[in-house]
């Protein structure tokens, strides 16, 4: 039986290159792409290269955290198993401190943080009986000071601490959980962020979607619980 | 051949300090009882698994289960006023099985091999055991006796038994008013068949005091790669 994958974020930047390079996965028979897009999610699936496989879209607005039970519940039903999550879906308006809205620290720990964890423990429930793997998105905002963007960037260093957490706590379950903190990439997100920069001199999303797809691959058995930071080498201010 | 599996949960935390039971204390984040229905819910092999559970704790079991994704061949209930008696209800309750095996909550270091092992046992009644590394000497205030420790087993859960033997050795101890700490000795003194003992491990450890947590911690760390 194939595996069935599952990322948020798959409507642009890198869970739309996710979801492409992982339809390009052998051992991949399904894919289901969420994202509050519903135009975005059908670019991203005819971008993607089926050969033969299942490919659901389901427009979802993560903010909803009460609703995500259901729709886990819904997609194991649909398919049978959740043998990889990938939390990519991410939000950022970064602020200074006394600009800071509470509607924007809220909204921001929302989807990058309290969304991440609701999908993981439901997704969870389902998939005890198989080895399973998870990946979530960090930041190396996370890892690093970075004033003015101050609820993207602690949100993104719950989600390292989360994941190494959930590592350790999983690991007698056979779930693999991982974390990568991708530096600067050009995506839709880094273009709002930083207009000026010219995106073709950074890291490609499909570049870290190749880490990706590394990182679930059955030979990968060794990094879970560790954040890996994903940069490019000639990259200095990632 | 219909095999159940009894777990014993009636632990109400006394000895632990703790003013939960201990089945509920938490080894690398998840609960001690969650550790051993994992290990269960991996053996198709296994058909029901009954959790035996003081009533003030038959609900939070069951939100466990639930929780934690456990389907219906997981089932709690009410257990004794002793672990003996636990057992015999967990029996009745596994009446359509012909093998059961007993493992409690407060072993979560069980492997899924033990349990297979046991499973694969040709002896329908099988137990693990592990040497006595101690010297072990009879007495209360003074000295009693001498005892050959080369002769002693530590005895280990799990335990596996012919259900219907088990049972009619339970009913039997009850008439006389006997009560055992373990099956296999119950079994033995009662059904008059032989035990096979299966070399058991030292680090399938029963959490009863509180450095127990600590031991079974690093064993637990070991046990997932997170060793150092």
């Amino acid at each position: 039986m194939g595996k069935v994958c599952v990322i948020t974020g798959a409507s642009q930047g890198i869970g739309r290159a996710a979801a492409i390079r992982m339809s390009r996965e052998p051992d991949v028979s399904a894919l289901v792409l969420i994202a509050r897009s519903a135009a975005g999610l059908e670019e991203t699936a005819a971008a993607m290269e089926r050969d033969g496989k299942e490919v659901e879209l389901i427009p979802y607005d993560l903010t909803d955290l009460d609703g995500i039970p259901h729709l886990v519940r819904g997609i194991h039903d649909r398919f049978g198993s959740i043998d990889i999550l990938l939390n990519i879906a991410g939000y950022a308006d970064p602020q200074s401190l006394l600009d800071t809205t509470t509607e924007n620290i809220v909204t921001t720990y929302t989807i990058n943080v309290f969304a991440m964890l609701v999908l993981i423990r439901e997704a969870a429930r389902y998939i005890a009986d198989r080895p399973a793997k998870i990946l979530n998105v960090a930041s190396t905002a996370g890892i690093t000071s970075r004033p003015g963007w101050l609820a993207y960037a602690s949100s993104k260093a719950a989600v390292v601490s989360m994941s190494a957490t959930l590592a350790d706590e999983l690991a007698g379950s056979g779930i693999k959980v991982y974390s990568i903190s991708p530096g600067r990439t050009a995506t839709e997100l880094r273009r709002k962020l930083a207009p000026e920069e010219d995106l073709t001199r950074i890291m490609q999303p499909s570049q870290v979607a190749d880490v990706i797809a590394q990182l679930m691959s059955d030979a990968e058995t060794t990094l879970d619980g560790q954040n890996i930071v994903v940069r490019m080498r000639s990259q200095t201010g990632g | 051949m219909k095999i159940g599996m009894i777990v014993l949960a009636g632990g109400i935390g006394k000895r632990i300090g703790r003013p939960f039971p201990k089945q509920f204390l938490l080894l690398g984040g998840k609960p001690l009882i969650v550790h051993v229905l994992e290990k269960a819910r991996v053996i198709a092999d296994i058909d029901r698994v009954v959790i035996t559970c003081p009533a003030a704790h038959l609900d939070e079991t069951r939100r466990l289960l639930a929780n934690h994704g456990f389907d219906a061949r997981f089932s709690c209930i009410l257990g004794g006023g002793s672990r003996q008696e636990s057992t015999y209800l967990g029996l009745a309750d596994l009446a359509d099985c012909d093998s059961v095996i007993i493992h409690e909550a407060v072993r979560p270091l069980v492997t899924v091999e033990e349990f297979r092992e046991l499973i694969a046992a040709e002896d329908p009644n099988v137990m693990f055991g592990i040497p006595i590394p101690f010297t072990v000497l009879k007495g209360h205030d003074y000295v009693e006796d001498l005892l050959d420790r080369d002769e002693l087993v530590n005895v280990q859960l799990p335990q596996k038994f012919d259900r219907a033997k088990l049972a009619a050795a339970h009913d039997a101890a009850r008439r006389d008013d006997a009560f055992f700490t373990e099956d296999a000795s119950l079994f033995y003194r009662y059904a008059g068949e032989r035990v096979r003992i299966l070399p058991g491990s030292e680090r399938n450890i029963k959490i009863t005091v509180p450095t127990d947590i600590v031991t079974a911690e690093a064993i637990y760390a070991d046990v997932i790669g997170r060793g150092g």
